[in-house]
């Protein structure tokens, strides 16, 4: 309510930049494109358009698994194990079994319900036990990656099932001599639907129902989220779930994408999606983020990735860009909101 | 429960987690040696002392974040920033051929040089902390990916190599029968519980984790404890970076990356809680050796280094459920969801009226 109409109170240029600085991020977004554009005018083109959301995609949706967990006030580092775990045990499945290998959906059908596994031994030690969400979460990566790679399998496998083989070729839009990497072709997947469409579910959730406003509340402060009647441990459960699912589902997508199940992919490169969510505006400390702006950031994020190799710039400069820009962008959030300090502040000069 | 009870209760689960950790040791020791006839031998512990100075100091680092309620996810990179810098520096100058004289005096300058390389990374972690106001997981997790970056970028991805024989001995050499890097670790553990215990600096250090409210309205300058606190944290990285070169005979960008969940488990296992405030230097190295002797015991009977992976996070969860639950039963539902302590608790002895 009161974010409402503190919007509304803003004069047009606050309102413009949005409740989670989703018009900076635009504005960022923009200014890079025409500064590229203007060095390498080939930048200009459905080929760049295609390859960022080709390589947007499964970030894309892991970064909403993410959102989830960040508004919630915690923080989720074992989604890329997940989502491995899940997509290469899907093809190991199929491959062995045959189980779900005609058709592609029963492949994301079973990767879902792994994703659901793994989230909720997250769920049950946070939310059951109480435990820091990072120390939980670094916990069960190293359990989840550790029981794949034994248990599993550590081979990459390149032969695919039928329906999944099928899918990773199935392109929405393709593009002639597009900019990206030199000339070739540039295909955008149909995997893009269902990952825009899961975008606007959580967008949903979190706006109109319940359970979103509950985990917005959570995230502000839990005791009182308690003492206004919403059911804490509940709704925890229901995040960490929905987050596996997420990270299940994206994990699966990768897979496909990729033509190549790696078990030691993913992994590693957990940063780039929680960098994405935090440029986006979501406050580490809970209770703020949007969809709207998570979608920019993972935009952005990619951007810049694929303007360094149009640019020329060795793509071993790629990890240090991208921490930079994590720290720019915490750093804005953190001057603007004043930190953390002043939080407290207010909070001990109110005690008697 | 009176304020008392609860201090007598807190002091006795203290110990009792370092009762536990001995316990624990000995019965790791036992099953090994009579699964294993290698196991229980002068080698297999001298190999084991080899391994653990890395990532005991590496713990250390991440310890004394903790105790500040902050964490420190930059020290792999940090570390490895300290090897590199030194390991390029004696690349460079051609120590390797240099006299044996002249060796020795540039690889104890370079080394000098790698660990103020690797602590001013701890000076950048501070001040983002600090004046900046960045929470220090989002602070460290930048810096580890952008010094990450840069180290990458230093080294185009290799490993750095041609570093002199003196240099190399630091990670391979014993005194008497004991290995160096477990000296240097021993020195560090010992510096760095004198560091906590015995000075102005690390008592205020402990009090901001326990509540850093108080600790200001206790006129203490959280951010100058902060800063130190990382600062120190940096240059225990180092240190180990330095082993990591010397043991490795290389430097590399990325090595060591499955170290950040294992110096986190070591620390929690060591009794340190990572809300802030409580812990002991002697657990956390207890339980640097104890996770080395499983890791060795699981090699030594043959399983893979995956299921140690999936031992570390098991302990790490098994190990702090069993203290939220003990905790849960011992005080009476204290909101450990919240990191809000209740106002009527003093959380840590006063702080000592004399200045450092």
């Amino acid at each position: 309510m009161s974010r409402l109409s503190s919007t509304l109170r803003r004069p047009p240029l606050a309102r413009l930049r949005g409740g989670n600085n989703e018009g900076v991020l635009v504005l960022l977004i923009a200014m890079l494109s025409v500064a590229v554009g203007l060095v390498t005018p080939s930048f200009w083109s459905l080929g760049t358009v295609l390859n960022v959301s080709t390589n947007s995609l499964t970030n894309l949706v892991f970064a909403m698994g993410v959102l989830i967990v960040i508004i919630s006030g915690g923080i989720d580092v074992s989604f890329a194990a997940i989502g491995i775990f899940a997509g290469y045990a899907v093809i190991v499945l199929a491959n062995k079994t045959g189980f779900g290998a005609p058709a592609a959906w029963v492949g994301f059908g079973i990767a879902a319900v792994i994703g659901l596994g793994l989230g909720m031994l997250n769920a049950a030690a946070i939310a059951g036990l109480r435990l820091p969400t990072l120390i939980v979460t670094l916990g069960t990566q190293g359990i989840i990656r550790g029981a794949l790679l034994f248990y599993i399998g550590s081979k990459v496998i390149p032969n695919y099932p039928p329906g999944l083989d099928q899918l990773s070729t199935n392109y929405l839009v393709t593009a002639q001599g597009a900019a990206a990497q030199g000339a070739g072709v540039t295909r955008l997947s149909v995997l893009i639907i269902p990952a825009i469409l899961i975008c606007v579910l959580v967008s949903l959730l979190l706006r109109y129902t319940v359970v979103g406003r509950g985990i917005y509340a959570i995230g502000g402060d839990a005791e009182s989220a308690r003492r206004t009647g919403f059911p804490v441990v509940g709704i925890q459960v229901i995040i960490y779930a929905l987050a596996g699912v997420l990270a299940g589902i994206a994990g699966m997508m990768h897979v496909t994408q990729v033509r190549l199940a790696n078990p030691y992919e993913l992994v590693g490169d957990e940063l780039d999606v929680i960098a994405a969510v935090v440029l986006g505006g979501a406050s580490i400390f809970g209770g703020k983020g949007s969809v709207a702006g998570t979608v920019l950031g993972v935009v952005l994020i990619a951007l810049i990735k694929s303007s360094l190799i149009l640019l020329g710039v060795p793509s071993s400069w790629q990890r240090a860009a991208v921490g930079l820009l994590l720290l720019i962008g915490v750093t804005a959030q953190a001057l603007s909101a004043g930190g953390p300090r002043r939080r407290v502040d207010l909070l001990a000069e109110s005690a008697p | 429960m009176s304020d008392m009870a609860v201090r007598v209760v807190r002091r006795m689960s203290a110990e009792r987690s370092l009762v536990r950790l001995a316990v624990l040791t000995l019965a790791v020791l036992i099953v090994f040696s009579l699964v294993s006839s290698t196991y229980f031998t002068v080698i297999n512990f001298q190999s084991m002392g080899f391994q653990v100075a890395e990532v005991g100091l590496l713990s250390l680092a991440v310890m004394l974040a903790m105790f500040t309620g902050g964490i420190d996810l930059s020290i792999i990179s940090v570390a490895n920033v300290a090897a590199i810098v030194t390991a390029q520096l004696l690349k460079s100058t051609n120590a390797a051929t240099a006299e044996p004289a002249q060796a020795l005096a540039m690889t104890v300058g370079f080394i000098l040089a790698g660990v103020l390389a690797g602590t001013a990374c701890g000076v950048l972690n501070g001040l983002l902390i600090t004046r900046l106001r960045i929470t220090p997981i989002l602070a460290t997790l930048g810096t580890l990916q952008l010094l990450n970056g840069l180290a990458i970028i230093w080294t185009g991805g290799e490993a750095v190599y041609g570093m002199p024989t003196v240099f190399l001995n630091i990670g391979i050499a014993s005194i008497g029968q004991i290995p160096v890097p477990v000296i240097v670790l021993f020195a560090a553990a010992v510096g760095t519980a004198v560091f906590v215990n015995r000075t102005g600096i690390g008592l205020r250090l402990r009090l901001i984790g326990a509540n850093p409210t108080a600790a200001r309205y206790s006129g203490l300058d959280n951010d100058r404890v902060l800063m130190i606190t990382y600062v120190a944290s940096a240059f225990l990285s180092s240190l180990a970076g330095i082993i990591i070169a010397a043991r490795s005979a290389s430097a590399n960008a990325d090595y060591g990356v499955s170290y950040l969940l294992l110096a986190i488990v070591i620390v929690v296992l060591g009794g340190v809680n990572p809300m802030g405030g409580y812990g002991t230097v002697t657990g956390v190295v207890l339980a640097a050796f104890v996770l080395q002797m499983v890791s060795s015991g699981f090699n030594t009977v043959g399983f893979s280094s995956f299921t140690y992976q999936i031992a570390q996070g098991a302990i790490l969860i098994g190990v702090l459920g069993l203290n939220a639950l003990a905790r849960r039963y011992y005080s009476e539902g204290r909101p450990t969801l919240l990191k809000r302590r209740s106002r009527t608790e003093p959380a840590t002895p006063q702080p000592p009226g004399r200045e450092a």
